[in-house]
């Protein structure tokens, strides 16, 4: 046994001794997850408006309106404001001036400057700056009334609020009715990033690491160890013992860093690890595989980059499955990925328990036992051949 | 102490008998059978190719042999006899160290799987670091080492265990002749303290330095054992004479052979290098035979029996080939 945890050892620490792997598994897959997150997660697309201008009563009742309405507000100056339309890092801008807020403070009426940035989601947002002025306006006009009929300010406020308090103001419910928006209700921003790249990068990062396999034949060192009191299984169990400690370190590390980072919520957190743990057994079994096989370690590398991304883009690890096309999607299912990212999501999204995920376990372990018997076949005759 | 136990239990630490290995048509190793004692250092010698590597691999039970037996300290050896593999300790001929570890931890690693631990472990390792002086450097990764500091951890992951029998293939290859001399004094001097040792080379002097017997070995087969002297007389006391030149080679092989002195010529692209009976009486006449046959000549050496003229001897080829 103490054969065994030495070689399994010794295999992860010349992993995590090569700085470009500390790189390409620790920081790059979190780095691409914030990126997607951003970019393609859910709340992604909230809508965004700067206001320039003083501060007045005009701007804060024009925040608290768009707020209401889920618009993300910024207070800006006005070149700040300029610079954020043209990179698209806001919707749409308003630009206030001191007469604005005179004339609201007054209840006259006031021209707004309002500046659409170029993005398509921009008209959609004006149009809710332009119901949010209105109702900011029919607000101060309602007012202006009652304090034109004498009444004052501080009895006319109230009396509005206890007024709107009494109708019920119309609402609109959008009810999604297609599977897929379904699915991915009420995921966080990073969630489904998360678990995607989580899949990817650890059988892709098993899959690379196969090199030191070949490399430890072509320095003569399994030679070595076969000349020591070591029987060839207890080489092929260190092997394996050592590919998965690999795998489950780095999935292990983005699990952890994506729900303190990103606040990735992983839903039960051992039964993700039960489906990481699964997960990593085969993308060992797949590692070895392809080091037994092959007799160069660069072309290794690049056989592993290339089999694990179209492994993971078929697996649903770089477009979500649920838009595959049907074909496309039963494809999918001949994938360990397609497997784990079912029962990640069933955890994740549905608060899946062991028995919602019992079927996707079953079949990653069955995959997981039969790559370790052929890769263990295939690891001892690779030894032979190292000898 | 399993070691000691098993001295003293025999006197012959590795006894081969018979041993065959093919490769498809090919006979790699051909009925080879030899034994060593404890203290002795036994040399097989022989060019590359000659079936030396395969043998080692046998005795150290890395591939199985097809015919024969090995025995390591009484104890039969074969692939799966991990216990025979406690009592030997293997140097291979390629640099086997981990380049992206440091030499500490290659050592350690190592000697896990030979089942060390704890300060035993530790203990080994610093002494071992201490005797092929990589003390100052065991922290760094040995891909930053020199050829020779690598050649040295080389051997030093064969000693971490104190093994009964020290199987050494061609520890010198590619190596500058100071850490050559240093590594061949190491050899001697683990032979003075008891240790067994099998030591393939191709090179003659080494052979001849350190080994107490020799196993002269051709085509998968022993062509002859036994000391530096004995082997020598095999010869008939001939001499070796080297004759380095330019012209029509050939030619004067040809003539030569027709002399009575000569009893065998060999061409190797450079020059011709005779066998012959008496060397400093034949030279004239050897020397005016190659200049007649066409060859102008440049250099004359005699050389006295050694063991490259046993193996030109034995197997009418230079050893280099």
């Amino acid at each position: 046994m103490s054969a065994i945890v030495a070689i399994a050892t010794v295999e992860l620490r010349r992993f995590l001794r090569d700085k470009s792997n500390l790189f390409f598994v620790f920081i790059f897959p979190l780095m691409l997850i914030l990126l997607l997150g951003s970019q393609f997660g859910a709340g992604s697309g909230q809508p965004r408006v700067t206001i320039a201008g003083p501060g007045s009563t005009l701007t804060q009742a024009l925040t608290a309106e768009l707020e209401s309405a889920g618009v993300d507000v910024t207070a800006s100056g006005e070149d700040a404001a300029r610079a954020d339309l043209r990179r698209g890092r806001t919707d749409v801008g308003m630009f206030l001036d001191d007469a604005d807020a005179a004339a609201f403070h007054a209840g006259r009426p006031a021209e707004l400057a309002v500046v659409m940035a170029s993005q398509s989601s921009a008209q959609a947002v004006l149009q809710q700056v332009r119901t949010a002025v209105q109702a900011v306006g029919l607000d101060r006009s309602q007012l202006a009334a009652l304090t034109g009929a004498g009444i004052p300010e501080e009895q006319a406020r109230p009396a509005l609020d206890q007024a709107a308090a009494q109708v019920a103001a119309p609402t609109v419910q959008i009810v999604d009715t297609g599977d897929v928006v379904q699915e991915f209700r009420g995921l966080g921003k990073f969630d489904l990033g998360a678990s995607q790249q989580l899949l990817l990068f650890v059988f892709l990062s098993s899959l690379t690491g196969a090199a030191t396999l070949i490399q430890a034949r072509r320095f003569g060192v399994v030679g070595r160890v076969m000349s020591a009191p070591v029987s060839s299984g207890q080489v092929v169990a260190g092997q394996a013992l050592g590919r998965f400690a690999i795998a489950f370190v780095q999935g292990g590390f983005i699990m952890v860093g994506t729900a303190l980072l990103f606040g990735v919520d992983w839903g039960n957190l051992w039964l993700s690890a039960l489906v990481l743990v699964l997960f990593c057994a085969v993308s060992a079994a797949a590692a070895m595989m392809v080091g037994s096989v092959m007799d160069n370690d660069t072309a290794a590398a690049g056989v592993g980059v290339g089999a694990g991304l179209v492994l993971a883009g078929l697996g649903g690890c770089m477009v979500p499955p649920e838009f595959f096309p049907e074909t496309l999607a039963a494809v999918s299912f001949a994938t360990p990925h397609r497997w784990a990212y079912e029962a990640l999501s069933a955890i994740q999204r549905h608060d899946g328990t062991l028995g919602d995920v019992l079927p996707e376990l079953g079949v990653l372990a069955g995959m997981a036992a039969a790559l370790l018997v052929l890769g263990a076949g295939l690891l001892r005759r690779s030894l032979n051949r190292a000898l | 102490m399993l070691v000691e136990v098993v001295q003293t239990q025999t006197r012959d630490v590795l006894d081969v008998s018979g041993l065959v290995r093919r490769y498809g048509e090919l006979t790699a190793v051909d009925g080879v059978s030899f034994h060593i004692r404890s203290g002795e250092t036994y040399g097989l010698l022989g060019p590359n190719g000659a079936g030396k590597t395969t043998i080692i691999s046998m005795v150290a039970g890395l591939i199985p042999a097809h015919g024969g037996t090995v025995r390591v300290a009484g104890r039969a050896m074969t692939p799966s006899k991990t216990e025979a593999k406690r009592i030997i300790g293997l140097v291979p001929q390629e640099l086997a160290i981990y380049p992206d570890l440091t030499a500490r931890e290659n050592l350690k690693f190592f000697g896990r799987l030979q089942g060390l631990r704890g300060r035993e472990l530790t203990r080994r390792t610093n002494e071992v670091l201490e005797l092929i002086g990589l003390n100052d450097r065991a922290g760094d990764l040995t891909k930053k080492y020199s050829g020779g500091m690598k050649r040295r951890l080389n051997i030093g992951i064969g000693l971490l265990h104190r093994p009964t029998l020290l199987i050494l293939d061609e520890p010198t290859v590619g190596v500058d002749p100071q850490s050559r001399n240093a590594i061949l004094e190491s050899v001697e001097r683990l032979s003075v303290e008891g240790m067994a040792v099998l030591y393939t080379t191709h090179y003659m002097e080494e052979a001849e330095r350190l080994c107490d017997r020799i196993a002269i070995i051709d085509e998968g087969r022993v062509q002859a054992e036994g000391t530096r002297d004995e082997l020598i007389t095999l010869t008939g006391g001939v001499d070796r004479i080297n004759l380095r030149g330019g012209g029509s080679m050939s030619r004067a092989a040809e003539a030569l052979r027709g002399l009575p002195a000569v009893q065998h010529v060999d061409n190797d692209g450079a020059g011709l290098i005779l066998t012959v009976s008496d060397g400093p009486t034949a030279l004239a006449g050897i020397v005016t035979g190659a200049g007649h046959a066409g060859m102008s000549v440049t250099s004359v050496e005699i050389v006295r029996p050694d063991l490259e003229s046993v193996f030109l001897h034995l197997t009418g080829k230079a050893l280099r080939d």
